[in-house]
């Protein structure tokens, strides 16, 4: 048997991600150039120190040099935010990349090899998603106490089900595809089948998820932070600020409505992203 | 048996080793802490005598298994063991508290339901303007986190307007109008995000109803519009609403959580939070489990429902 005889096309390495993307979701990733940048660029852009404490300016209103006024110990809310959007942000995106590193190898051996590793793997994933999200969160938080790392694994173990189940479906859907057959047939071992072959052609839907979830572990993330079980004091987060702000919510508004707003957008901004990669890396749908 | 007897009763049997295994996980945490639990739970100022007495209470000193088999027979019998901190029984406290967590996630979703499945409705039927005023919704729905919400509706309807109380509770048996004065807030606020979800997916499966060769027979006879979307397409549309609306669920619990630590609701919620701050941790146990076990008896409620709404599945899953 020569390979010639069972050459087939070449499958691409990566999903692609040429091409037009939707106004949607170009919106949403020019929101995401911007929140990203402003978030690495924190140290440089916030005008005051978060930490600088001005008693002649506690709950001052908004001004030119501080324009999203101050707060409670009179701090530069502006300048809060930057540095707990940027906390908080990498927390998500932590969360998010840990969930991926250990979900997609589940769900893609789930998927393709199928039978008992099928039922050894996903019989506790399942147990993981017969629980509601943030109490799992909670759990993992009763056993190690509170902070900012233990919130990142609790966003973590949130996900990997969620994750891992994608994978698993879309694993399941190329597994019976020719050319995942063709490459066992031209003798190709069971990992270079999956390295080649199943996971660039099935990693797609997982990535849709993922973004998707960056915006909400935000959200995750803040809650945590203010019923007191997330981030503690003096770490910076938003979770934090608007517990402080909810505080002095009446005096002071904006310590409260700016870093809320923070979130928003940026769950605004990954479900636009998601939205438009949608289209292009989920064609069976299986986020949707 | 018909089918419908046998799958039902399959799926009560399938949500058995579910609760099991759950049990098992809620076990575990008081075991996993990290160094002693019991000396976390006490603090440095405990006696040694104090130490070993809870220990023994807590049967640590005894093999995992025999402390499991110990846990379990407990728990069948309804002894949830004992709060360290007021020495209330576990099972008294959750019976207290889950009363006030059912309302507010029950109501939510009422609420929810009661705005999002018209609304989604309209979006799928509507014209531009109300086609872009429920995209708004959904959006704003979606991204807002929910907790950040109650506060700012605090600030309006409580510290602004003093139409409503910004936090506190009343039961709902002894001052019924009290009650719904308290739970107004956090029940729209639980809502919103609810509502948005439940809008997305009356939406999205109305859109594809709506296309199928059935409505376009319905309206060919000359059924009005009305009936058609309504009484037909809506029935057929209701499946994925409520698959979305048992997974929601879960999100709802874990919302309601949050949600009565901002207003001050003494639910199950509350509870755990504050239990996990006090590192009482057979509170934290009993009420995991309360939460737990109570979100999957609602997905197998989901999934009977899901069976009584579709035939087909039962006629493939009941055989």
């Amino acid at each position: 048997m020569t390979e010639t005889a069972l050459e087939l096309p070449r499958r691409r390495s990566l999903p692609r991600l040429r091409g037009r993307v939707g106004r949607e979701a170009g919106v949403g990733l020019g929101l995401l150039a911007v929140l990203g940048l402003l978030a690495v660029l924190a140290p440089v852009l916030a005008p005051h120190s978060p930490e600088a404490i001005d008693q002649h300016r506690v709950l001052g209103g908004l001004t030119w040099a501080h324009p999203f006024g101050s707060d409670a110990l009179g701090r530069d809310v502006l300048s809060r935010v930057l540095f707990a959007f940027r906390a908080s942000l990498s927390i998500s995106l932590g969360a998010v990349a840990i969930a991926l590193a250990v979900g997609i190898p589940i769900g893609v051996a789930a998927g393709y090899f199928g039978r008992a590793l099928d039922a050894v793997l996903m019989r506790p994933i399942d147990l993981l998603l017969a629980f509601p999200a943030l109490l799992l969160a909670l759990s993992l938080i009763a056993i190690t106490g509170p902070g900012q790392l233990v919130t990142m694994f609790a966003i973590a173990a949130i996900y990997l089900p969620i994750l891992a189940r994608v994978v698993r479906s879309s694993t399941l859907a190329v597994a019976s595809e020719a050319y995942v057959e063709g490459a066992r047939a031209r003798g190709a071992s069971h990992l270079r089948t999956i390295v080649q072959h199943v996971v660039p052609n099935a990693i797609g839907p997982a990535l849709v998820q993922a973004s998707v979830l960056c915006g909400f572990a935000l959200q995750i993330e803040a809650a945590l932070a203010f019923i007191g079980l997330g981030a503690q004091p003096p770490t910076p987060s938003l979770g934090l600020m608007l517990f402080d702000g909810y505080q002095v919510l009446e005096q002071a508004p904006w310590a409260d409505v700016f870093p809320g707003l923070a979130i928003a957008i940026t769950v605004v901004a990954f479900n636009l992203v998601g939205d438009g990669l949608r289209a292009r890396l989920d064609p069976r749908g299986i986020t949707r | 048996m018909s089918p419908r007897g046998r799958y039902a009763l399959r799926r009560v049997a399938l949500a058995v080793p579910t609760l099991l295994a759950m049990t098992i996980f809620v076990f575990l945490i008081i075991r996993l802490v990290p160094g002693d639990p019991v000396r976390t739970m006490l603090g440095f100022r405990a006696t040694p005598e104090n130490v070993a007495t809870i220990r023994h209470d807590l049967r640590l000193d005894e093999s995992w298994p025999a402390q499991y088999g110990a846990w379990l027979g407990g728990l069948v019998r309804g002894d949830l063991g004992e709060d360290y901190i007021s020495h209330a029984s576990v099972s008294g406290l959750l019976g207290q508290r889950l009363p006030v967590t059912l309302e507010l996630t029950l109501f939510s979703l009422a609420l929810a339901l009661l705005v999002g499945v018209p609304l989604g409705v309209v979006a799928a039927t509507g014209g531009r303007a109300s086609r872009w005023l429920t995209a708004t919704f959904t959006i704003g729905g979606i991204s807002i986190p929910d907790f950040w919400l109650g506060t700012l509706l605090v600030l309006v309807f409580a510290a602004k307007l003093g139409w409503l109380p910004p936090t506190g509770y009343a039961s709902l048996f002894h001052h019924p109008v009290e009650n719904l004065r308290y739970m107004t807030l956090p029940v729209v606020t639980l809502a919103i995000g609810e509502a948005a979800y439940i809008l997305r997916t009356t939406r999205a499966s109305m859109q594809e109803t709506l296309g199928r060769p059935f409505v376009t027979f319905l309206r060919a006879r000359g059924l009005r519009e009305r009936s058609v979307v309504y009484r037909h397409a809506l029935r057929t549309a209701s499946l994925p609403i409520v698959t979305v609306v048992g997974i929601q669920f879960g999100v709802l619990l874990g919302g309601a959580i949050v949600i009565e630590t901002v207003f001050g609701l003494p639910g199950v919620g509350k509870l755990v939070v504050t239990a996990i701050n006090q590192r009482n941790y057979t509170v934290v146990q009993g009420s995991v489990l309360v939460i737990a076990a109570l979100f999957i008896v609602v997905n197998l409620v989901t999934d009977l429902l899901y069976g009584w709404l579709d035939p087909r599945v039962e006629a493939r899953l009941g055989r």
